[in-house]
């Protein structure tokens, strides 16, 4: 008996491989994979122009802060792990971070605690200057490690009205991110909570008064700015024009918030992304393999059985 | 077996695989003159339906190893020596300026709100059985973290911060918050709200009420370290012109006093004085604390591979010693 004489038995060496690569499996050999990965830090309007009910979606909240809440925590859920958020506050002329950016999968359901408790009410002041608020914040991002992108979310609305915006005086484009327009373009009304967030009216335009930290500069200009009517409604609007001229002069994106999907989609932009080296096991790939040269080892067998009448 | 999850439970439907040795036979099929008068041998029809079998379960171990198999995250609860701690944090604009005098060199990232950022988040990672919650306040409480273990968010949060604060410093409302965090929860070590500022204000006589209230009702305790200029008010001595508009330190030191828990204050003009307060502390707070130690989610996969490499050797063996012509 030589081996020549006996046909090449195939399904022997498919079964043979499919164990050395299932006991190669056991140790978990691993690879080197890049993978793209994420650093997010949100900056989040707080001012109480974002609590105009402007969204109409079916299983979303109405009003504009409560609506990014509910989809930033559904695009949260989207990132691959490795990826890092952090979340900051946004009113007046700055942005308050509250946390350094954080592993999403290991620290998921603290991050999405935190951004429930979001709330007006934390504002340290009522006043919004977009422009400059949106540059303090890119600073802020600047400042941390590479690759961290900022996403501002905001509705626009300048509180008071300024006549110039600031020029930016950082490098456009030198941290990448998105500004996220929320509302609506139809002038809505902008309730009015006390502390306990029951809703006692409606912004009034005689409710607002100047401000009274301004520079002698705004001084000056504010003779320039129209007044602003002093009597009827105050109204709230998207300040699209404006959030995309500071994207544009900033070398950010612009993004209007229509949808969740839109907001998931866009984080997962590979513009975004960041390259990130993390060992990956094959031993699933191995033994995958291992299984598909099992079945195939079956291939054109018959089912043998006691035939009934032998041929 | 609620405790074992997959990772990619779908996969779980190619185990219908483990059908296809017992519709294929896996064997060159050999001609044989009469099969009818071979008998039937009831060893070789054992060997068949073993090989078989096995097949079928080395089938099933590898789709299942696939999946992804694993026990979850389980939580035991241990006792521990520890506190609840609530870190009060004023992020009002003075945090921004460094301790007057030499002990720092005069560096300008090291201000007194990065002295303490670094001392906390020292004294946060070497506390391993404490729950912390973050609250900042300027003008506003603002909430930053819940009560938890979870030790890298809360040096995360103790790091964070603006290079430059804003607004009115307002102790009230971040006290309220704090307590809040206590507040219909099951009591179990000491409870701290450690206050760290530089400053004060004044409490409304509204809000003092409801500290009284809120500090009894929780039977928490408050450290404040004071974070003092070396022109500051002393908290102890009585100031050459009291206002509680020009020195509230004084006067809310004074208030603390009267809430009728434990209260102590440190004045901290340097970092070591800082580093020394929450060395006190630390010493202090240690009452038996029942915490959750999390048993991290274990890949069971393993023991899958395993299984499939024992279940094929039937296999390797009955193709090894199979025939592929008569031989007589």
């Amino acid at each position: 008996m030589t081996s020549g004489d006996r046909p090449f038995r195939w399904r022997l060496w498919l079964a043979l491989l499919a164990a050395v690569l299932t006991a190669v499996a056991i140790a978990h050999p691993r690879v080197p994979f890049e993978r793209n990965v994420f650093r997010y830090f949100f900056v989040i309007d707080i001012t109480q122009s974002m609590n105009v009910r402007d969204y109409h979606v079916t299983g979303q909240p109405a009003d504009r802060l409560g609506f990014v809440k509910q989809t930033l925590a559904e695009a949260l859920f989207e990132l691959p792990c490795g990826s890092e958020v952090g979340l900051g506050l946004f009113t007046t002329r700055n942005a308050e971070l509250l946390f350094e950016p954080l592993e999403i999968c290991e620290h998921l359901p603290i991050i999405t605690d935190v951004l429930s408790h979001i709330d007006w009410r934390m504002a340290w002041a009522a006043d919004s200057y977009i422009a400059t608020g949106l540059y303090n914040a890119l600073r802020q991002v600047g400042q941390r490690k590479p690759a961290t992108r900022l996403v501002f979310l905001s509705d626009g609305q300048q509180t008071p009205d300024e006549a110039i915006t600031p020029p930016f005086m950082g490098k456009a484009g030198e941290v990448k991110g998105v500004v996220v327009g929320v509302g609506g373009s139809q002038p809505m009304l902008v309730p009015k909570l006390d502390r306990e967030n029951r809703q006692t009216g409606y912004w009034e335009n005689a409710d607002l008064t100047a401000p009274e930290d301004r520079t002698p500069t705004q001084q000056f200009e504010a003779q320039a700015i129209p007044e602003t009517p002093p009597s009827g409604f105050y109204l709230s609007r998207l300040h699209e024009d404006h959030l995309k001229r500071l994207a544009a002069s900033t070398g950010l994106d612009y993004l209007r918030l229509n949808s969740a999907e839109d907001l998931r989609h866009a984080l997962r932009s590979d513009h975004y992304a960041e390259p990130q080296r993390v060992q990956v096991d094959l031993a699933p790939l191995l033994a995958g393999l291992a299984w598909l040269l099992l079945i195939a080892s079956y291939w054109h067998t018959p089912r043998l059985r006691r035939p009934a009448v032998a041929r | 077996m609620t405790n074992v999850g997959f990772a990619m439970p779908w996969l779980l439907l190619a185990a219908l695989s483990a059908l296809i040795p017992w519709l294929a036979s896996g064997q060159r099929p050999l001609r044989y003159s009469s099969l009818t008068v071979a008998p039937t041998d009831r060893v070789s029809t054992l060997i068949d339906r073993t090989v078989r079998l096995s097949a079928s379960l080395g089938l099933i171990a590898l789709v299942v190893a696939v999946a992804g198999p694993y026990r979850r995250e389980q939580t035991v609860e241990r006792l521990g020596f520890g506190a609840e701690i609530v870190l009060l944090i004023d992020r009002s604009s003075s945090m921004n300026e460094s301790f007057v005098g030499r002990y720092l060199g005069g560096a300008a990232r090291e201000t007194k709100g990065a002295v303490a950022r670094e001392i906390l988040t020292d004294f946060v990672t070497r506390r391993k059985d404490d729950l912390f919650a973050v609250v900042a306040f300027s003008a506003a409480p603002i909430y930053v973290l819940p009560l938890t273990q979870d030790r890298g968010a809360v040096s995360a949060a103790v790091r964070s911060s603006t290079e430059r604060g804003h607004g009115i410093t307002n102790i009230g409302s971040g006290l309220a918050m704090a307590l809040d965090f206590f507040e219909g929860r099951r009591k179990g070590g000491a409870r701290i709200i450690l206050l760290v500022s530089d400053g004060a204000a004044r409490i409304e006589e509204e809000t003092r009420e409801r500290l009284h209230q809120g500090f009894s009702g929780t039977d928490a305790r408050l450290y404040w370290i004071y974070l003092r200029n070396r022109t500051g008010v002393h908290l102890d001595a009585p100031p050459e012109n009291p206002g509680e508009s020009t020195t509230p330190e004084y006067f809310l030191h004074q208030f603390f006093q009267t809430l009728g828990s434990p209260y102590r204050a440190y004045e901290a003009e340097n970092a070591d004085a800082l580093r020394r307060a929450v060395a006190d502390i630390e010493a202090l707070e240690n009452d038996p604390l029942p915490y959750l130690e999390k048993i991290p989610r274990q890949d069971l996969s393993t023991y899958g591979y395993v299984a499939a490499l024992v279940f094929l050797l039937p296999l390797l063996a009955s193709r090894a010693l199979e025939v592929d012509r008569w031989r007589f």
